[in-house]
């Protein structure tokens, strides 16, 4: 092959796995400084990271099983580079959410239900608590490790089914292949689907181990789709300048995955309202203050930093991709369908944000006896760098993954229909 | 001939094959005709663009309706629960944007829909009870296995011989004048 070629760039994947290497060195180094100093904030810059592109490649995970469930004509192009990135999946989880779950020093920083001592907004400890006593037969150390044990192992074992059958297809040219992957992948949505779900509730909604939403892994699963329809957008403008979809990639392709970027838009927007309008209209204490945190100072009752954010999700991450999206031409036109991809990929960094870093913190000389965990501080930056991190070795892998194997599924039954995909 | 043409409603072809039928109707549209039709037993992948269609106006109306009905969610629960008979529910606002959301969106997508359901029946010229081309003895069979273009009188392009020999220049198989 001449260095030309449209694969000439998965020689890059070095480059990108000493970024991934280097940036998460640094953030583990700031999340381990801080940890010794009584300081969790930078702990959470890890687990950001580690959920963002767990939230992505679960994302492109059901993307790839839904896809192939119901036959979609215009995926298969699309498909292979999914099949790509989730080799990823597990590793991000075990290079991110995996060390923090099971060293006690982050673990205790991160999920303070598993700190005995650690002490309420209302000065009692964690250990005498009677609300996690009652649910201490979910929130219990020992089933907690196991659980992130399986989230690694059944995401791993689902993408691994689902890559090694449409790469074998590549060289045996079988359709048995096709089939089998259709019986794997309608085992693997609902798996899939109870499998995310738990992770949202163990990784994120037990920071505050108080609150409950029974949306909440819809919720988790809706900003999935998003932000793995966001990010391919980006990657497939990227690949079709200079890549291997250089040609490929046409305007009704574009149009598919700005209808779906629409569809999940609205989606996402119905879950986290219904979430919100239920607990607001509901009234009861032990569910309002999550929202109340994240909306007003408990003592003078003004906006703190959070209600911007809320404002931010509300404005930037629904109203602008919504509108956007709703005219024809923004889903056709190349720059302006990335133009939005963009916006949905910064919202939903926000709204990680919005859900993971918010907390009641103990502090026996405010008024209310807790502070809030602010928005505004230097490890936003550190967030950004675990996400660069994070995604420099989810790009190495899908990187190293396209030099080995087939980048267009050839012998996929619908790859012409793919190619030739019209409105 | 203006008179002739009062009475004539246009010039019909037929097809028997879809690339044929492509073909011509691209290059009826690069003549510039305005006020013709091609009539398919099935959809051509492609034709909206070999006819030269621009893209329904209908989602306009759809936009427009959803936007009525956004607003006259806000108004109808605005002026029923906070001015015609002020009331606290729940301990809520009399009105504010969130309580009454389900109504909002209820009322956007109603309107939305009406405005795409009426607004194609506006845009496709619904109802019609009758149609010149019923009366072609051979229209029966667009719907099973053969394709036809029709160039319609009101084209300011139209002229009856012309028209016809256009047409059998786009290898039309027969061609058949349709009187109102």
């Amino acid at each position: 092959m001449s260095t030309s070629s449209p694969h000439a760039l998965t020689a890059h994947w070095k480059k990108f796995l000493a970024v991934g290497v280097v940036a998460l060195a640094v953030v583990w180094y700031f999340a381990f400084a801080g940890v010794q100093h009584h300081d969790n904030r930078q702990a959470l810059s890890v687990l950001v990271g580690s959920l963002f592109w767990a939230a992505v490649l679960i994302g492109m995970l059901m993307l790839t099983m839904i896809t192939r469930v119901f036959d979609a004509g215009w995926a298969p192009l699309i498909r292979r580079n999914w099949e790509l990135l989730i080799a990823g999946l597990p590793v991000v989880i075990l290079v991110g959410i995996v060390p923090l779950a099971f060293l006690p020093d982050f673990r205790h920083a991160v999920w303070y239900w598993t700190d005995g001592s650690h002490v309420l907004p209302s000065g009692h400890e964690v250990g005498h608590d009677p609300i996690l006593i009652a649910k201490s037969w979910f929130l219990n150390e020992s089933f907690f490790l196991v659980r992130i044990a399986l989230y690694v192992g059944v995401f791993g074992l689902l993408a691994a089914l689902l890559r090694r059958w449409s790469f074998a297809q590549d060289t045996d040219r079988t359709a048995g292949h096709t089939h089998r992957l259709h019986a794997v992948s309608a085992v693997g949505i609902p798996l899939g689907a109870v499998t995310l779900t738990m992770l949202a509730f163990d990784c994120l909604m037990a920071l505050s181990y108080h609150w409950f939403s029974t949306m909440y892994g819809v919720w988790f699963f809706a900003l999935s789709i998003r932000l793995a329809l966001a990010v391919t957008v980006i990657l497939t403008y990227k690949l079709s300048n200079g890549g291997w979809l250089d040609g490929l990639l046409n305007q009704a392709h574009r149009h598919v995955l700005g209808c779906l970027m629409l569809a999940f838009t609205v989606f996402w927007a119905y879950i986290s309202f219904s979430q919100y309008f239920l607990i607001y209209t509901a009234n009861i204490p032990e569910e309002t203050f999550w929202y109340n945190i994240r909306e007003f100072d408990a003592a003078t009752g003004l906006k703190n930093e959070w209600w911007g954010v809320s404002m931010y999700l509300i404005f930037g991450f629904f109203f602008l991709p919504f509108l956007s999206l709703l005219f024809y031409r923004t889903k056709i036109v190349a720059g302006r369908l990335l133009a939005v991809a963009w916006i949905i990929l910064v919202g939903g960094i926000v709204d990680l944000w919005f859900n993971a870093i918010p907390r009641q913190v103990y502090e026996k000389s405010a008024p209310e006896g807790f502070v809030v965990t602010p928005f505004l501080t230097s490890s936003l930056f550190l967030d950004l760098l675990a996400i660069v991190g994070f995604g420099g070795i989810v790009f190495a892998l899908f990187l190293r993954g396209a030099a080995r194997q087939e980048t267009i599924p050839v012998h996929d039954p619908r790859i012409l229909e793919s190619i030739n995909y019209h409105e | 001939m203006n008179e002739r043409n009062e009475r004539i409603h246009g010039v019909a072809c037929t097809f028997r094959k879809v690339s044929d039928v492509f073909h011509a109707a691209e290059k009826v549209r690069d003549a510039g005709w305005k006020n013709w039709d091609v009539h398919t037993p099935f959809p051509i992948h492609g034709m909206d663009q070999a006819m030269g269609l621009p893209r329904s106006p209908v989602p306009r109306l759809t936009l427009l309706g959803g936007v009525t009905g956004f607003i006259t969610g806000c108004l109808l629960t605005w002026y029923m629960n906070s001015y015609d008979y002020p009331l606290i529910v729940g301990g809520k606002p009399y009105w504010s944007v969130i309580f009454p959301f389900p109504v909002l969106y209820e009322c956007t997508i109603l309107f939305a829909a009406f405005g795409t359901f009426f607004g194609q029946f506006i845009f496709n010229r619904l109802p019609r009870h009758n149609h010149p081309l019923f009366e072609l003895p051979n229209f029966a069979r667009v719907s099973d296995d053969t394709f036809m273009i029709v160039l319609e009188a009101r084209d300011p392009q139209f002229h009856l011989d012309e028209s016809r020999n256009f047409l059998q220049s786009l290898g039309g198989q027969e061609i058949t004048v349709i009187r109102d």
